[in-house]
């Protein structure tokens, strides 16, 4: 773009138009509030994309065939990086409500067995796990199988070691810090050996659905912050998927912003004091 | 410990992909009494692309929601001719649901639809042709907005022109304009019509109100 | 202040209700697909929600009977709003456990009248 043009601006008609197909698209909502934040990426892109103003890069958005634009808007609107404890009123659903039900119906001699896609770098699953430990009264009572998977083999690696910055612990509170990791030099924390082993790590694209098939009677799976990455059609490919890895009962978390009401009405509504989280039929 | 590692593969039930998984053990298995084994085989189904007659019958007759869902995503990743034309016919059933998901499936599937939108959007039955306008909303077609205009210039249902105006609010551009300020005039001034035009000619303009 | 779940996938359509329904008082919640109406109808508490029949992900006549099934937390009445005028389209609304039923367009007059007689509200 020509230095001299003036930045374009965006009303706040356009803003409202921009939010509502953004919303149609991903399910993700942006309050009024959000206004700048969200004119600042959409400026950013209009420049990007030699677009010269909303107008035209609304009409490229909105009928790229590729949905690329979509994607690179996608990703600068939302949060990319995973941490421990993200979103933790989930995991607090999962001790309170969740578990609780599931027990119920469940012999003391059958695991419980939680999955977590995508793990990323493990921050997830092995958050999962201390919260296990820490807040569920009965977890003695079960043998809990965690597993961990993701589509990038680099980064479950990394999982597997199990080495954090300052960053990624930065919700955690200090005491499960020092109870569950060991300080190493250059201010990286490592999980402790008794977690690393309680996870097994493994490397699956949720798409395809013949390497899904191995992934079965799932109790619970955390889905979280990926499905709003994909296509409509990617989309209902993943909730067939993770239908056919739970239990009947079994039940699904997605992240914060996401919603099955974009996807699929395969599950149930579930409304827990906690959170909303989506139910396999029994 | 609590926490134990175990391979993440559970023997548990069966799936019932040990039946065979042929093309014609397949479409046996569609019509099967059990809604698992039915499901599995539509998801099975889409290595057989030419079975998209079948799954669209079986789609028009099946009650389970979870086999339902299965048939249209294996539908979906088929696409093509054979599967539209498969599917525009269930458009007119009574069945809300089934009518709704077509118009979901349709719209994952632009090129293999846009062939048919011309006819489609001049159906006699106007809740076919807001179905269509429907289908429209969604789809990435570079003539979808020329194509909205056209039926607000000529549709006689106010509710069809109404859906087309709804989403011209998205696709609609300066040139829409003129014809949106002519509508509420052809249907008697109609409040509804009215608020509809003005708030889609203020999202094509950008102005704020 | 009373509140309304307007559920429509048109957004045009939900403006409109909106507009008319905060005009009198009336504080509005919106929905843009039938399956996303009952996660918000489930997550809070509303006097009054405002229905379209065909909407992906969930038909109205489904939304309408899963929450008639929590009578705990969706108690309000329904207005179910179609496009679709056969008699049996009206009877499937009240068998799924519709208050009324009417057809669109609603003039703004109209869809006050009733809203006020379902909610005993007399508005300003
Ligand atoms: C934003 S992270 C989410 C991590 C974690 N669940 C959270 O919410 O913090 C997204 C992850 O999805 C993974 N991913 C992307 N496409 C995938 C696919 N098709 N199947 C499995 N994982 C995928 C990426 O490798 C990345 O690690």
């Amino acid at each position: 773009m020509n230095p001299s043009e003036p930045t374009p601006a965006i009303s706040a008609e356009e803003f409202r138009k921009f939010r509502d197909f953004f919303y149609r698209k991903t399910g993700i909502h942006f309050e009024d509030t959000k206004r700048y934040f969200v004119d600042k990426r959409l400026i950013e892109r209009i420049q990007a994309t030699d677009s010269d103003n909303f107008r035209n890069y609304f009409v490229m958005l909105r009928f790229q065939a590729s949905g690329e634009e979509l994607q690179a808007l996608i990703n600068l609107m939302t949060v990319n990086e995973t941490y421990f404890f993200r979103e933790e009123y989930q995991f607090r659903c999962l001790v309170n409500s969740i578990l609780p039900e599931i027990a119920q119906r469940k012999g003391r001699d059958e695991p419980i067995r939680i999955w977590s896609v995508p793990s990323s770098s493990g921050e997830e699953p092995y958050s999962l796990a201390i919260y296990l430990l820490e807040h569920w009264p009965r977890v003695d009572e079960y043998d809990i199988e965690l597993v961990a998977s993701d589509i990038d083999t680099s980064i479950l690696e990394k999982a597997r070691q199990g080495c954090y910055d300052k960053r990624a612990v930065s919700h955690l509170p200090e005491p499960l810090l020092r109870k569950y990791f060991s300080a190493l030099p250059n201010v990286q924390y490592q999980i402790s050996d008794d977690l690393r082993h309680s996870v097994e790590f493994t490397q699956v694209n949720i798409t395809d659905l013949s390497q899904m098939r191995g992934y079965r009677d799932f109790d619970v799976v955390f889905c979280r912050n990926l499905l709003i990455y994909f296509d409509d059609t990617s989309r209902r490919v993943a909730a067939e998927a993770l239908f056919n890895a739970l239990r009947p009962g079994g039940f699904i978390c997605l992240g914060h912003s996401e919603s099955m009401s974009r996807i699929t009405p395969l599950f149930k509504v579930r409304k827990f004091p906690e959170a909303i989280v989506y139910q396999k039929p029994r | 410990m609590s926490l134990v590692k175990k391979n993440h593969a559970s023997s548990g039930n069966a799936d019932h992909r040990h039946l065979p998984r042929d093309r014609a053990g397949l479409l046996r298995q569609l019509q099967d009494a059990s809604p698992d084994i039915r499901r599995w085989a539509a998801l099975d189904l889409a290595a057989f692309p030419d079975t998209a007659e079948a799954l669209c019958a079986r789609l028009e007759q099946e009650t389970g929601l979870p086999v339902r869902e299965a048939l249209l995503t294996t539908l979906i990743k088929i696409g093509g001719n054979a599967v539209v034309k498969g599917l525009m016919p269930l458009l007119r059933s009574e069945d809300a649901t089934l009518r709704n998901e077509v118009i979901e499936a349709l719209q994952q599937l632009p090129e293999a639809v846009s062939p048919y939108m011309e006819t489609m959007l001049r159906d006699p039955d106007p809740d076919y042709r807001i179905f269509s306008i429907n289908v429209l909303a969604n789809l990435r077609h570079p003539q979808a907005p020329a194509w909205l205009q056209a039926v607000i210039e000529r549709d006689a249902d106010i509710n069809v022109c109404a859906s087309a105006v709804d989403v011209l609010a998205e696709v609609g551009g300066p040139e829409t304009v003129p014809v949106l300020t002519g509508l509420p005039g052809r249907f008697d001034n109609d409040p509804f019509m009215q608020f509809c035009v003005q708030a889609t000619i203020r999202r094509i303009q950008g102005h704020d109100a | 202040m009373k509140r309304v779940l307007v559920i429509d996938d048109a957004t045009t359509v939900r403006l409109y209700y909106r507009q008319i329904l905060e005009a009198q008082g009336f504080a509005v919640e919106e929905a843009g697909n039938g399956y996303e109406g009952l996660e918000k109808a489930l997550a809070g508490q509303f006097d009054l929600y405002v229905v379209d029949v065909n909407m992906p992900k969930m038909d109205g006549y489904t939304l309408v009977r899963t929450i008639r099934q929590e009578p705990a937390i969706c108690a309000g009445p329904v207005i179910m709003i179609s496009t679709e005028t056969q008699p049996q389209d009206a009877n499937a609304a009240y068998l799924a456990g519709a208050n009324l039923y009417l057809h669109k367009p609603v003039r703004p007059d109209t869809l006050m009248l009733y809203v006020r007689l379902l909610t005993g509200e007399r508005g300003s």
